[in-house]
């Protein structure tokens, strides 16, 4: 570590310059915050580091690919052997299909890993079952109206999820809620499309999000995010 | 037998929201309401029939493969009223209150 010193002291942190109470979002894949080398941490990614230590990476990364690739198929081929039983003759195209899907995963950079809580789990199924309930019958009392009651419209709303599986989650739960469609999902903003836009979308919407950043045991808000918090 | 008709009347209300799952689909003003109608109530009517199937099957293998079919139905359903709404927007199709 030492032959490096002179690089360390030359660099800038822009650890440091930060407001203490913005904390540094780290990039994806650093594990850790610099502990034990007394390293600033944001000195660990890898693009900060000498040459000579990146080159030592790419094993690492071509076990986590395999990684990726195997938990895919090991997912895949589960859901196949549920459906269809695993019979032979199933695999014929059960195999070039799943093998075909693990190779569309990797155009897509890998997900934030994400973990779910058991209890959130236990408190959303029965609470989503019933808006779905609400949501149909939502709809077939305008279908079956003799005017159906309509002023639909799109609405803008801003997450505080983080990316990944509880944005998208969330966009998806979204749909199968009474009056409510996600049309288009950039980045933390989803596109709403509402049938009634006199109804109150951030009164419908922030229980659901505390509920999905409860399935996903995201205890906090990230707090960058709640500065900026829209109407 | 009180199982049985359990069942059948869980199956035909998820045929009840089917039929008008399909006729708001003909009623609604343009292709993002008919979304709704489509995403909403047929998945509900998928719903209430796997139930009412899922009672009538014997083992716990069978009533595990249907909800896992529901599931994914439910999540493909999401998804592709998802890319049809995206879709819509960006083209010139005529859209209320836009």
């Amino acid at each position: 570590m030492n032959q490096y010193a002179d690089r360390l002291s030359a660099t800038p942190q822009p650890l440091l310059e930060r407001p203490a109470s913005r904390p540094v979002q780290f990039p994806l894949g650093v594990h850790g915050q610099g502990a034990g080398h007394g390293l600033p941490a944001r000195l660990t990614r890898e693009a900060d580091l000498p040459g000579i230590v990146v080159d030592a990476h790419p094993p690492r990364r071509v076990r986590r690919h395999i990684a990726r690739a195997g938990f895919s198929l090991a997912v895949l081929a589960g859901l196949w052997v549920a459906l269809t039983g695993g019979t032979a003759q199933g695999w014929m195209i059960g195999g070039p299909a799943i093998l075909a899907a693990t190779a569309l995963i990797f155009l897509y950079p890998a997900p934030p890993r994400w973990r779910l809580s058991p209890v959130g789990a236990l408190r959303f199924g029965p609470w989503f079952a019933l808006r779905l309930l609400l949501g149909a019958l939502d709809v077939a009392r305008r279908a079956l109206g003799r005017r159906p009651r309509l002023a639909p419209g799109c609405r803008v709303f801003r997450t505080r999820l983080p990316e990944g599986a509880p944005r998208l989650l969330f966009a998806n739960v979204i749909t199968l809620l009474p009056g409510t469609l996600t049309a288009g999902l950039h980045d933390e903003l989803l596109l709403i499309h509402m049938l009634d836009t006199d109804a109150d979308l951030e009164a419908q919407l922030r229980p659901l999000e505390a509920r999905v950043a409860a399935l996903f045991r995201l205890r906090t808000v990230p707090p960058h995010l709640a500065l900026e918090n829209t109407p | 037998m009180s199982i049985e008709l359990l069942a059948l009347v869980l199956i035909a209300a998820g045929a009840a929201f089917f039929v008008v799952g399909t006729i708001g689909l003909l009623r609604f003003p343009d292709t993002l309401c008919r979304l709704h109608a489509l995403t909403k109530a047929d998945g509900l009517g998928l719903g209430l029939t796997c139930l009412g199937v899922a009672l009538l099957v014997g083992s716990v293998g069978e009533m595990l493969r249907i909800l896992l079919i529901w599931g994914l139905v439910a999540v493909s359903s999401a998804v592709s009223g998802h890319l049809i709404a995206g879709h819509v927007l960006r083209s010139n199709a005529p859209v209320r209150g836009r």
